[in-house]
């Protein structure tokens, strides 16, 4: 086992890896932009290295920065959390290059994957269920809309590079498909350097499911079960749980098969993710596989009782999995909520400030990851999330009991500060996410509902309350 | 070596008569005037201003009481700062200080043997080459980001330095 790990990242991710390794024996460094110089992970490890002013371009994603850390501090592997260079191949093959081991899948297999379309083309290939939709990119808008009218309307655009829930245009009609077609492929260039899309069938009604996978070098894989992420904004997870509420148990082996066959086909070494849509008939289709560990990972680990941050590192250390399908055992439901600091009733633009009061709940069965304390000045530099709330219990509506309880503690003010809290127990309210029959329409739902009916007790409204309780 | 305001708009028009980039009299000159504008609207006096012209941004700082003296930075603008600062904020203050651009190990050669990039006593333009910081054997120049003068090297060729370390110490350059 390693001796000394760098972690590439910041806020509750590298807090939450540092924490995997002080239990494991193993060292840690922390890098940290200038903005950061008073964040918790800083304090917590045991070694901190300043590599770059705020701007993640030039600290957090400043590849000789990080690997010079590593080498000045003698750190045997770099973890590199979600986000920032996590799935970046170049990143990982500088790692290598330099004697360093990167902790996810090797980087001609991110490289690989992280092109969208590669990825669906080699799933297809192992028999993967696929959307409908051109396995390579359409390079004109006139390929674009033959492909569209062969599979269609309404379709969705996607960049090939795409991640984050950025590059993703839902078209419904013929007449907005130019304007689409060349927005999507703006946006990717700008934000991806890469302005291929590829078209695919669109699903109004279908779920977000993805499947938990750890492979270790020596061909052994496993799933640890799926999640539900059907609860989005924006094309990103605000609600996270497993297992997925109402999935029939031949669907979820089929998925969670699936999942571990097409990672075996492409030599996958690590924590993975398969992420798919299930549409009203309980049909799969595979989306695209994340290469790392992932901010919903928690739920996989409430029910599970497997470390998946430790798991990675003995991975990542070359030692075989320790367990077998046959040991994993998934047992009661989780559910994890993002506390952002968001403006629900502003299409959840951020809401950053300094934070006054910092409570976070506790009680039996709620785990909180978090880098927030009192006084933590939210950066306008970095994403919006702030805690991670998670809860278990035997059952889904015991969860959901639970997680409004864990809600109502939740207690975050500060000049200009608003948070998710209350939109999400709104969520946790609605009649279609405590039957468990909501799908990725949800938020859009909610948001409908609130207007017709504006008030103060509505679900949207609730995100005042922090502000109210102040 | 403090300078008023009115020492500190005295210093741009100086600036913009030496200058020998083409565009830059005429950015120092909308510079000068806003900065005036903005100075007259604004009461008390701040502490520090800052101007940076690239992609604009202006801070001004009111901490530790008002209407002292008043520091200018700009890309080839020269600085100036009160002579008394406590010591605890010599780290983060950019004035008379170049800091390492990045996580590395600094040098003041080009290479091993080599003649420094500058010695003590010399006078340095915006853009020079000052030193390099190593940085996973990529070199990375380390430049003057003013018009100085180099006072003291702050760290020893070969140290281990991180984003912002403070390299050398440099004074304005005066009159001339």
């Amino acid at each position: 086992m390693f001796r000394k790990i760098l972690i590439a990242n910041r806020g509750e991710i590298a807090l939450r890896v540092a924490r995997a390794c002080r239990e494991m024996g193993i060292a840690t460094v922390a890098v940290y932009s200038l903005e950061d110089r008073d964040s918790a992970v800083v304090r917590y490890a045991d070694e901190a290295v300043r590599i770059g002013p705020a701007s993640s371009q030039m600290s957090y994603l400043n590849i000789p920065a990080v690997v010079e850390a590593a080498l000045r501090t003698g750190a045997e592997a770099i973890h590199p959390g979600y986000g920032l260079l996590s799935e970046n191949p170049d990143f990982a093959e500088v790692c290598v290059a330099n004697g360093i081991t990167f902790v996810g899948p090797p980087p001609q297999v991110l490289e690989s994957l992280g092109d969208k379309s590669t990825a669906r083309s080699l799933m297809r290939a192992a028999g993967l269920p696929l959307l409908p939709g051109g396995a390579e990119p359409a390079d004109t808008l006139e390929e674009a809309r033959s492909l569209a009218e062969d599979i269609g309307w309404p379709v969705v655009l996607k960049a090939v590079a795409g991640g984050g829930g950025r590059g993703i245009t839902v078209v419904r009609a013929p007449d907005d498909l130019a304007t689409a077609y060349r927005a999507t492929r703006r946006t990717a260039a700008a934000v991806f350097g890469d302005d291929r899309v590829y078209v695919e069938r669109y699903l109004d009604r279908a779920r977000h499911v993805e499947v938990q996978v750890l492979c270790d070098g020596a061909g052994n894989a496993v799933h640890l079960g799926e999640r539900d992420c059907s609860v989005q904004r924006r094309h990103q997870k605000l609600v996270e749980e497993s297992p997925a509420p109402g999935l029939p148990p031949e669907v979820r082996e089929a998925m969670c098969a699936a999942a571990v066959r097409g990672a075996r086909a492409v030599g996958y070494v690590g924590a993975g993710t398969f992420e798919f849509l299930v549409d009203d008939l309980n049909r799969f289709y595979f989306m695209e596989i994340n290469c790392r560990v992932q901010v919903e990972h928690p739920v996989t680990e409430m029910v599970s009782a497997v470390d998946i941050v430790q798991e990675q590192l003995r991975i990542a250390a070359g030692e075989p999995l320790r367990i077998t399908q046959d040991d994993v055992r998934l047992s009661g439901a989780a559910i994890e909520c993002r506390i952002n600091a968001e403006n629900p009733d502003a299409d959840f633009n951020p809401a950053a400030g300094r934070i006054d009061d910092f409570e976070m709940p506790a009680g039996p069965f709620v785990r909180v990851d978090t880098h927030a304390y009192p006084g933590y000045r939210i950066s306008v530099f970095y994403d919006s999330l702030l805690a991670k709330v998670v809860v278990w219990a035997p059952d889904r509506a015991g969860a959901v009991a639970r997680m409004r309880r864990a809600l109502s503690e939740v207690r975050v003010t500060g000049h200009g500060v608003r948070t998710t809290t209350g939109f999400l127990d709104g969520v946790m309210r609605s009649p279609e996410f405590a039957e468990g029959t909501h799908d990725i329409g949800l938020v859009p739902l909610l948001a409908q509902r609130a207007a017709a009916a504006p008030g103060p007790d509505t679900a949207v409204r609730a995100g005042d309350r922090d502000l109210q309780r102040a | 070596m403090s300078i008023s305001m009115d020492d500190g708009v005295g210093e741009l028009d100086r600036l913009m008569g030496d200058s020998r980039q083409d565009t830059l009299p005429a950015t120092l000159e909308m510079t000068r005037d806003s900065v005036i504008e903005l100075l007259a609207k604004i009461s008390p006096m701040p502490r520090t201003l800052k101007v940076s012209v690239g992609p604009v941004a202006i801070e001004l700082d009111w901490t530790e009481g008002i209407a002292g003296p008043v520091r200018h930075e700009a890309p080839a603008l020269p600085a100036a700062a009160p002579e008394t600062r406590p010591a605890a904020v010599a780290a983060d203050d950019d004035v008379d200080h170049v800091h390492a651009p990045i996580v590395g190990v600094f040098y003041v050669a080009p290479e091993p043997g080599a003649r420094p990039f500058v010695s003590v006593g010399d006078v340095v333009t915006p853009g020079q080459q000052i030193g390099l910081v190593e940085a996973m054997k990529l070199m990375i120049p380390v430049e003057a980001d003013r018009h100085c003068r180099i006072v003291e090297f702050l760290q020893p060729n070969g140290t281990a330095v991180e984003y912002g370390d403070p390299l050398f110490a440099v004074a304005p350059v005066q009159g001339g």
